[in-house]
């Protein structure tokens, strides 16, 4: 095997973009083989969703009282992992933090089809999704408007209010980036870039109101996301529901939402950096304060675990208190502890600096803490619903295949998109990493003595 | 007297702003800029000033809020239910649903607004843009009288540009 190039420390404007547009060659046939397998499975999923729609909801294993299961699991599980996207394109925009800029693109696009994916749920979830408009302000034949004190309508609006920002977000600052590839195309893609960049040309004037009003999505962008996932949280926190109704659920899931978003970061962007060749621009600076994100957020997840206990234990509710013991020790009990040693003990390990840059170990890390949010948001949902108030009631859930493929097939069509936005459109941007070339310059010479060393 | 167009291209934005602020100090033709990156020190030397995106944004923000009360206090009106003795009007549920219509339209009405300003979607590319303007370069594009050129090329020179080229406009 020839060995690697050695990289750049001192990369220039023209370098970013030979680096960024490299990516958006035309791919070989393993990538379209990949897609093609996404897509399959998303297909597989399609024909299950439709057999399910025609025969009813009998086909899945919601049973009473356990009415929400994987399927609501699925949509607050994505919906936490666009989290991250605009916490590092917006929040930390606002911040001017200097890693974010390598880094804040894929993320970005990430939440686009986190919430594409998520937005699928509460439709799927439905037994009759022709009616999923119920759910919007719009009138029955008899003027009555859907309930505004409802979360489920609260959580129409903050989804849907959420993709639509970020989308516009997303797709403004493509706009420079894809300028700079239509230079570069030729052909068919010439003509795809060129409509897309609707003839920007980064003059003073476009400038000006470009930053102007980045700032400001940025600023709107910033309590959504914080909004967003308190809305959620709240579809369970209203309902008295002993396991759901809690004061502290609103920053709880945020903190969540953060730290499974985070780690799914940099599940994606580990092999991306290696399959798409862009060792030069991600660098283990940009790794090591991924990691810290996912540490801290994982340290403020481990204290809700504990405040939740310690709240049910001193409110002294007999039904609450049953409701946790048969969390922690019930027949799903092992899905707690699966859930505390993914969350709160293994990502641990990111206090040491080189874990944090060993990039292997991080991301079998971040496959862990992928594993427990999972986990955690089917614990509070489901688990909650099988030990109710009456113990007559209790029952247990078991997902069917039906589910089980719909949930598969929905991590396919997150990674089907993902795979072809990737090679299509600009996935690092180009002009905010040239706006902080100094930064990469330091992190890259950084590397290069650590590597050295 | 003809227009002509005198197309300059500096390797930083530092040479660039201060070609521009001899520019203005000499007082000859208009100009516009091309950069790949935003660039504070070229708005600085042009003396822009901040962008009227911001009150666009604000009248979102606010048509969002009224949209909110309306579609909230509205269509509780239509149906009174009375639901236990309660007031009709829920204001905390309100809040949220105003909250959220306030960041989705002043989000629409920034994007709508950023573009309606910067002149896009544009059919044509302005003249003097090149493509390089994207990529590593800033590009100072002047338009004056032919007799002007000649001043307007040495500055553009002496301020450190790479390349001065002269197009008819």
């Amino acid at each position: 095997m020839a060995a690697a190039p050695k990289t750049n420390t001192e990369p220039s404007y023209r370098d970013i973009d030979r680096s960024v547009l490299r990516v958006m060659e035309p791919a070989g046939r393993a990538y379209w083989a990949w897609v093609g397998f996404c897509f399959t499975l998303v297909g597989i999923a399609a024909g299950f969703w439709a057999h399910q729609i025609y025969s009813g909801l009998g086909v899945t294993g919601l049973r009473q009282p356990v009415m929400w299961a994987i399927y609501i699991t699925n949509f607050v599980f994505w919906v936490g992992i666009a989290h991250s996207g605009t916490l590092i394109s917006a929040i930390l925009f606002l911040f001017r933090t200097k890693w974010r800029t390598a880094v804040y693109r894929a993320a970005e696009t990430m939440t686009i089809f986190a919430v594409a994916t998520a937005g699928l749920f509460p439709l799927i979830h439905l037994g009759r999704v022709w009616f999923f408009y119920w759910l919007l302000p719009y009138p029955n034949e008899r003027y009555l408007q859907p309930d505004f004190r409802s979360p489920l309508v609260w959580d129409a609006f903050a989804v849907s209010t959420y993709l639509t920002i970020s989308a516009l977000f997303w797709t403004m600052g493509l706009i420079p980036d894809i300028a700079n590839a239509r230079e570069a195309a030729t052909g068919w893609r010439k003509t795809f870039y060129t409509v897309l960049a609707m003839g920007w040309q980064g003059t003073d004037r476009q400038w000006r109101h470009y930053s102007m009003a980045y700032l400001l999505m940025a600023g709107l962008a910033t309590p959504l996301v914080l909004s967003v996932h308190s809305v959620v949280s709240w579809d369970f926190a209203m309902a008295i529901n002993p396991g759901w109704h809690s004061t502290i659920f609103a920053p709880y899931f945020v903190a969540g939402a953060i730290f499974s978003g985070v780690a799914m970061v940099i599940t994606l962007l580990i092999p991306m950096r290696k399959l798409l060749g862009i060792e030069d621009l991600l660098t283990e600076w940009h790794f090591d304060n991924l990691a810290k994100v996912v540490l801290l957020t994982s340290l403020v997840v481990s204290y809700a675990y504990i405040t939740e206990a310690f709240m049910t234990w001193y409110a002294g509710d007999p039904i609450e208190q049953t409701t946790f013991h048969m969390r922690y020790f019930g027949p799903w009990g092992w899905m707690y502890w699966v859930m505390v040693l993914c969350n709160c003990v293994i990502p641990l390990l990111l206090f040491s600096p080189r874990i944090r840059v060993n990039l292997r170990a991080l991301w079998v890390i971040t496959i862990f803490v992928n594993i427990g949010m999972w986990f955690e948001r089917f614990v509070i949902i489901a688990g909650s619903l099988t030990a109710n108030f009456e113990p007559s009631q209790w029952a247990s859930y078991r997902p069917s295949l039906t589910e089980i493929m719909i949930t598969v097939g929905s991590f396919a069509w997150f990674l089907g998109l993902f795979s072809l936005f990737s090679r299509f459109l600009p996935i690092i941007s180009m002009t905010e990493l040239k706006e902080g070339i100094v930064w990469l310059r330091k992190a890259l010479k950084r590397d290069r003595v650590r590597a050295a060393a | 007297m003809s227009t002509i167009a005198i197309i300059s291209s500096f390797a930083d934005d530092a040479q660039c702003a201060h070609a521009i602020e001899e520019l203005r100090a000499a007082k000859v033709g208009d100009f516009n800029t091309f950069s790949p990156i935003p660039s504070h020190r070229i708005e600085h030397a042009i003396g822009l000033k901040k962008s009227p995106v911001r009150w666009i944004v604000l009248m979102g923000g606010i048509s969002g809020v009224l949209t909110g009360l309306a579609i909230t206090i509205g269509t509780t009106y239509e149906w009174r239910l009375n639901a236990g003795g309660k007031p009709l009007l829920s204001w905390p549920p309100f809040i949220i649903i105003c909250f959220e219509l306030m960041v989705l339209l002043g989000g629409i009405f920034g994007f709508l607004g950023v573009l309606g300003l910067s002149g896009i979607p544009a059919a044509e590319i302005a003249p003097g843009y090149d493509g390089r303007f994207g990529e590593d370069r800033f590009g100072v594009v002047v338009r004056c009288d032919e007799d002007e050129a000649a001043r307007v090329e040495s500055i553009m020179k002496d301020s450190g540009a790479e390349e001065v080229m002269r197009e008819g406009v």
